[in-house]
């Protein structure tokens, strides 16, 4: 996480000997020390980020800028499942433990793919997610994994067996029609932090914290402020009840300050806000959490009363960098809203702002108001459409992870540059309409289903058809760009041809992985941005890679469709 | 030799429900079926219970035994089934088996799924057949002094290496569970077959065999770890000593008929 730990690549070499009995799988327990010091056993990848900082950082180097072009498939674990991957695996000593979409656990042999067992956890039929049966991935503590289910349910399973050891429920998942968990826990000490998701269903946003060893729930932060709690009157009436900003990421830990940081989603209803006056707290935000109680040290609302679904959900990463000739404690933060932010993760005071992609919403940040955005009128949804805002609905940067190199001391964001149609339609809001439809877990809150676009488009207050409308090809694509956290300066550009949903991790072998959503997989060189490999894995890459040790060699994994690709060199 | 028989006897049913049945039922050919299964079993006739009868003995009794009463499958004579015991759960697990477990599809028409289900819901309705002479308390005490805990569970408690048998006493009839201490290598289920690997190094591992092809073998070892080894590293697989679990033949009468009054208690979570 701090630059001083950056120049450890001099441990590399002689971790790459160290880890070399990897194969034969005999684990350790993944104490809290190991997940303290993750950086410091590169050979596995214990957490969702990689670290706490969030870099998604690999620190090894066997595979660099002049032999990637040698990368070849070592092996494919097909899932079999419809929905694609989305999970970043954990490797520990040998295994790779990974989820498939509908909340199964697999564990791998990590040389080879072979699996060692399954875990199969079953949901009800009806699920509430909002965009696809996904899952993101494990924690791990101990011998233990934890994951979250669509239905709303915290899971422990033993590693070693695939046994199941707790399941607690953290909701009744049909509640506002309804609650679903997506993303992959966090362990901090000795719970497990847990988010959710529903910004698109009314629900009432909150995290989560349980005991890792008995699943004893620990805390609970509401995302709304609750009568009595400071904040609570940022929404008119009883918009609150069901605001939405739930917590469907996964966030990042300093454990030096012992503070948990955690992105939240949008308010809701999305594009409609005749209920719901005021800014909304703490939607759109990063909440700055004692891990211990859960309560709120601060935060930072990027965007106040969002009104374009423009999440603040991306994982935060940690970096100290030098901001006005000081070297300072920041949030890094490239933002769903298109800007790239520089928050410092002491006390929430906003450092700086600049966008990523092109954006016709913000004019500027009022800094005697620690950086609450000064807005370009025109821009808000119209009901007959309106089609002339940039960034679109799924952000300049979305959920997929962004990487930072202590090595090149770049940020790496797979950036999106498109606009949508921002429709703001007739709502009936459920708390405060007598005639609104109620909270039917199989109908849309309010206003029905809406025709086109996702099979599953229960948004309230858009219509999908005009969401998903054709532009010019040429205004839309994808970028990875490398972001120069002190100065928001980008030092260079790498277009692909979509908008991606994948992520990028960076390498100390100066390479930046990731895959496009028709399933290019690709390296670049971290400090040019040049292309270097592709592999046409014909699989939509919704995730993010991770790299490891097996047999002493350095293996790259990245899911693409309904398969984990792995790559070695010859 | 009786699991290899076995795997035999699957093979062929498997076949030939293929070849006869694929028109009348597109679940066997890997389609989706289509139609909704019914609240109440259709086939519930005395001459349907006849025919399901018939139908059992040929594909279930080998392991639910001929009477229902378990053996290397569950007892089906207790009336309580884990995984349901509604008819068109029965149906279910009779046409789908049972994810996770030993428990195959039956490779048979719906209607004699039906049959079948008939048939077994008579013999829940008698009630558990066997009473074992023993003293479960007291087999706990053998149970925990002999160390089998060490590598099989009782719910949360125990290792991984051997079989769950939290609910053994619902799966397993008496005298399965007998031969199992006597002779362990007589009936091994597939999951927890054992394997000895010579390494080219010269050193042995033993183990439980998780997956193999023609690159790599993977196991739990005999310490609970979970080990991955290259073909290329493999001396020879071996797989002439089947069990880890030692005979009990030598443990006195009294214990062993109390050890399995306990296992035979253990009906886990209903």
């Amino acid at each position: 996480m701090r630059s001083t730990r950056v120049g450890a690549c001099a441990v590399v070499a002689c971790l790459l000997t160290a880890a070399s009995w990897t194969l034969s799988g005999q684990s350790q327990p993944v104490t809290y020390e190991r997940l303290l010091k993750a950086d410091q056993e590169p050979g596995n990848w214990l957490m969702y980020s990689g670290t706490y900082s969030g870099w998604r950082f690999s620190r090894l180097n066997q595979i660099t800028t002049q032999n990637v072009k040698n990368l070849r498939v070592k092996w494919l674990f097909q899932g079999r499942h419809i929905e694609k991957f989305e999970t970043t695996p954990l490797v520990v000593d040998g295994i790779m433990y990974l989820t498939r979409p509908e909340n199964a656990i697999y564990a791998l042999d990590a040389l080879t793919g072979r699996q060692l067992w399954t875990y199969e956890y079953r949901n009800p039929e009806r699920t509430y997610n909002c965009c696809g049966k996904n899952n993101r991935g494990l924690a791990i503590l101990g011998t233990t994994l934890f994951m979250n289910t669509l239905d709303m349910h915290v899971i422990a399973v033993d590693a070693k067996s695939g046994r199941e050891l707790w399941k607690t429920e953290m909701f009744d998942h049909a509640q506002a029609g309804g609650y679903a968990a997506t993303g992959a826990p966090l362990v901090v000490k000795d719970k497990v932090i847990v988010g959710m998701a529903g910004g698109e269903r009314g629900v009432s946003g909150f995290l989560d914290a349980y005991d890792a060893k008995t699943g004893k729930h620990a805390w609970r932060f509401n995302t709304i402020p609750q009568p009595g709690e400071p904040n609570f009157g940022t929404w008119a009436g009883d918009s609150w009840k069901t605001g939405g900003a739930s917590t469907w990421n996964t966030g990042s830990y300093d454990p030096d300050t012992n503070t948990l940081f955690w992105g939240t989603s949008n308010p809701w209803p999305d594009y409609n806000d005749d209920l719901r006056a005021g800014d909304n707290l703490y939607s759109c935000a990063v909440l700055a959490l004692d891990p211990d109680t859960g309560k709120l040290k601060w935060h930072y609302q990027f965007t106040p009363h969002d009104l374009h679904d423009w999440d603040a959900t991306q994982n935060p990463i940690l970096v100290d960098t030098e901001f006005m000739g000081q070297v300072r404690k920041v949030l890094a933060w490239p933002n769903r809203n298109g800007f790239f932010y520089l928050v410092d993760r002491t006390n929430g005071k906003f450092l700086s702002a600049k966008a990523f992609v092109k954006q016709t919403w913000n004019d500027g940040f009022d800094f005697e108001n620690n950086g609450r955005p000064k807005l370009v009128p025109g821009n808000d949804p119209t009901p007959e459409g309106n089609d002339k805002v940039w960034p679109g609905i799924d952000g300049g940067a979305n959920w997929m992870s962004h990487s930072y190199s202590p090595l090149t001391k770049l940020l790496y964001v797979f950036a999106r540059e498109e606009r949508r149609v921002y429709t703001r339609n007739a709502i009936q809001h459920p708390t405060t309409d007598p005639a609104a439809t109620p909270l039917a877990p199989n109908a849309g809150p309010a206003g029905g289903r809406v025709r086109g676009g996702y099979d599953d488009c229960l948004v309230v207050g858009i219509d999908c058809g005009k969401r998903l409308a054709a532009f010019a090809p040429e205004e839309s694509y994808g970028k990875a760009i490398a972001i120069d956290p002190a100065t928001g300066a980008t030092k260079w550009e790498h277009r692909v041809l979509s908008p991606p949903w994948g992520g990028l991790m960076s390498t100390a072998g100066n390479l930046v992985f990731g895959g496009t959503i028709e399933g290019v997989i690709f390296a670049l060189n971290a400090t040019t941005g040049e292309r270097l490999w592709t592999f046409s894995s014909n699989g939509p890459v919704y995730g993010t890679a991770i790299s490891y040790l097996a047999d002493g060699k350095q293996l790259v994994s990245i899911p693409a469709g309904d398969l984990i690709v792995t790559f070695a060199l010859d | 030799m009786r699991h290899v028989f076995c795997l035999w006897c699957a093979a062929g049913f498997l076949t030939v429900g293929l070849w006869a049945q694929a028109p009348q039922n597109p679940a066997l050919a890997g389609a989706a079926t289509a139609l909704p299964i019914p609240d109440t079993n259709p086939f519930t006739s005395e001459s349907d219970v006849r025919a399901g009868e018939a139908l059992f003995q040929t594909h279930c009794s080998y392991c639910h035994g001929s009477f229902g009463e378990g053996g290397r499958g569950a007892d089906l004579t207790a009336g309580v089934y884990r995984h349901g015991g509604r008819d068109p759960e029965l149906y279910a697990s009779v046409r789908n088996g049972i994810p996770g477990t030993e428990m195959a599809p039956v490779r048979v028409s719906d209607d004699e799924v039906w049959r079948m289900v008939a048939f077994v819901k008579g013999l829940g309705s008698r009630g558990l057949l066997e009473k074992a002479p023993g003293d479960a308390a007291a087999g706990r005490l053998v149970y925990q002094k002999s160390g089998c805990a060490s590598c099989h569970r009782v719910e949360s408690d125990g290792g991984n290496l051997g079989p769950d048998l939290t609910d053994i006493g619902r799966r397993r009839g008496l005298k399965f569970l007998t031969e199992s201490l006597l002779t362990p290598e007589a009936n091994i289920a597939v999951a927890y077959r054992a394997v000895q690997l010579v390494l080219k190094s010269g050193q042995t591992v033993t183990g439980m065999r998780l997956n193999r092809d023609d690159l790599s073998i993977q196991l739990r070892d005999s310490r609970d770890n979970l080990r991955s080894f290259l073909m290329q590293n493999v001396e020879e697989v071996r797989y002439d000593k089947p069990s880890l679990m030692p005979a009990y033949a030598s443990m006195n009468s009294k214990d062993l008929e109390n050890v399995i009054a306990y296992l035979h208690s253990l009906k886990g979570a209903l």
